[in-house]
């Protein structure tokens, strides 16, 4: 057996080298372009004008700016709107899905694999699946709407409505994952106590607002956070299904920042618009840590 | 409880399983109908998408024309990407995780919130400074780019996932294989990383789809060399006009690898899903 003490210098190196490569590489593809995505945004950084990444002349006119800008901060406001209709959907349809399917039955299972699709699907064909929905040429629920007698035009080309029909598919791509933790949730309430309340005669409904809810409250919360964070990243679906329109109707901050940089060549511009939704997101996260960094079932977060 | 009591209980706890398996299955058929709708019209004549008929002939000419244009190079593409990084993030990533889990280090929870951060934080982010460095080093519309980028979300999710796992394997194998004399890594490899296999694969299995799946990335940083299937079925809709067949059929082929893996591997992708959000 070798000597304690030489033997736990020689782990320590090991462990240095299995951790060592990871860091080297995650510094270089996350940490490094993070910082210069942040020293680039006090540039007035554009590809086209040459020098102009290095010009520290005025490092604050890029945020002075996009607090003036009445389209940027449109486009937060249209982004708490999609977030909080998303949010709130999905926390309902996925907790109201978990309640239903927590049986441990294998059929039930199987119907549970196939609830999981939407979320793992590429985002790409859920905006495919809905670019057909909402095309009324081809779309099954325009046709319906038709037949019924309640005919509408296309819900894509009206500001007034182009938001929520995005909400609705966003709402299916990812009530999934509100379903998962639901689940997860509802599988650690502990049986006595929900024995007991059956015993007292309580309802399903007693049942679930006494006896369960309090225990999967907070998973509820957690679960509302990481949605909320993951609803600024919404990409694919504006893309296809609007491209930000009509008007700025369905412009997000994150799909902003993408037409000012790539469309426009502001890329000084676009990369504090990307600081700042990175400083929003570090904010949310903070929030995460802080609500006692505990998920379902009363585990740590971290 | 009297005998007939407890009959009548599970009688009626019968029907209740009766009506909620039911309802279970008609929620499900609604839900994935819109998904279902792409796949009826990918075999739907490109004369008759328009139609009004629920019944068709079903053809697969959709995807012979799909498969004779551009599409293959695509597809091949988003394997070559996928498997590539994936393959990497797990080189570079398990070892890691391993050393995580069996060894405190100062800063260990450090290393772990940047990887909560890296999850959280929209790509944009990352694809600013990317495509001006690949531009710089020659990495624009290149395979290699790709997968360089695809790392930044995979490499985070293997050492997340993986640490969590390693934890829940019992030290007390690896501690006889060092008594023996065998180091830390070739216990790894003996010991360890057979007993890790079903985490290995679902982990795997993650780190492909996500990089199967990503659109904004590819979108930004290739233009034809290096064009992935999603960014190619968007470029059906955009440049070809409106053949819904074939982005129909497109938007299936793109999805069957990743509904395949899910049925294969739904439970232990459950628990990588949620990565981040429930620590096991």
């Amino acid at each position: 057996m070798p000597a304690p003490h030489g033997w736990e210098t020689e782990r320590r190196r090991a462990f240095l080298c299995g951790i060592l490569p990871a860091l080297a590489v995650l510094t270089l593809v996350t940490l490094g372009p993070v910082l210069y995505l942040a020293v680039s945004s006090l540039t007035p950084l554009n590809p086209t004008i040459p020098g102009s990444g290095w010009d520290f002349s005025q490092p604050w006119h890029n945020y002075s700016a996009a607090l003036s800008d009445t389209r940027f901060l449109l486009s937060v406001w249209v982004q708490i709107k999609l977030s909080a209709v998303t949010v709130v959907g999905q926390l309902a349809i996925g907790l109201g899905l978990a309640l239903l399917l927590d049986t441990n039955s294998r059929f039930m299972e199987a119907i549970r694999t196939g609830f999981l699709l939407p979320m793992v699907l590429p985002p790409i064909v859920v905006a495919v699946v809905w670019k057909i929905i909402y095309t009324p040429d081809i779309s099954p629920m325009h046709r319906l709407l038709e037949w019924v007698g309640l005919p509408v035009h296309s819900l894509l080309a009206n500001g007034d409505t182009a938001l929520w029909a995005v909400a609705v598919a966003d709402t299916w791509e990812w009530f999934p994952f509100t379903m998962l933790m639901m689940l997860a949730a509802l599988q650690m309430v502990p049986k006595e106590p929900l024995e007991a309340a059956a015993i007292d005669g309580a309802s399903r409904t007693q049942m679930f607002w006494y006896v369960r809810l309090p225990y999967i409250r907070h998973t509820l919360s957690v679960t509302a956070l990481f949605r909320l964070i993951d609803s600024i990243k919404a990409f694919p679906l504006i893309y296809v299904l609007t491209d930000g329109g009509p008007g700025r109707a369905t412009e997000v901050t994150n799909y902003y920042a993408f037409v000012q940089t790539f469309n426009f060549s502001y890329w000084g511009y676009g990369s504090a618009v990307a600081t700042l939704l990175i400083a929003g997101v570090l904010a949310l996260s903070w929030i995460i840590l802080r609500a006692g960094g505990r998920g379902a079932g009363g585990d740590h977060v971290w | 409880m009297p005998a007939d009591a407890a009959r009548v209980a599970t009688m009626s706890g019968k029907r209740h399983t009766w009506i909620s398996n039911a309802s279970a299955a008609l929620l499900l058929l609604l839900l994935l109908s819109p998904l279902l709708w792409m796949l009826q019209m990918s075999f739907r004549p490109a004369d008759d998408v328009i139609a009004d008929e629920l019944l068709f002939r079903p053809t697969l000419e959709n995807y012979t024309s799909l498969w004779t244009g551009n599409f293959p190079a695509s597809f091949l593409n988003s394997v070559v990407t996928s498997s590539v990084s994936t393959v990497l993030s797990l080189l570079l990533g398990v070892p890691a995780a391993y050393s995580l889990a069996r060894f405190r280090f100062r800063g260990d929870r450090h290393v772990a919130l940047w990887i909560l951060a890296t999850r959280m934080a929209p790509p944009i982010a990352f694809t600013i400074p990317f495509f001006l460095a690949f531009r710089f080093v020659g990495l624009s519309d290149t395979l290699t780019g790709l997968i360089l980028i695809y790392l930044t979300f995979n490499l985070a999710l293997v050492v997340w996932t993986m640490r969590s796992f390693f934890e829940g394997v019992p030290r007390s194998l690896e501690e006889a294989a060092w008594i023996d004399g065998c180091g830390v890594w070739s216990t790894f490899l003996r010991v360890v990383l057979p007993l890790s296999t079903p985490g290995l694969a679902a982990t795997g299995i993650l780190c492909f789809i996500l990089s199967w799946n990503d659109f904004f990335f590819a979108l930004i940083l290739t233009r034809t060399h290096a064009m992935t299937s999603p960014v190619a079925i968007v470029n059906f809709m955009q440049y070809e006009g409106w053949e819904w067949g074939k982005i129909a059929a497109g938007g299936t082929m793109v999805m069957l690898p990743v509904v395949a893996f899910t049925v294969l591997v739904r439970t232990w992708l459950v628990r990588g899903l949620m990565a981040g959000a429930v620590k096991e």
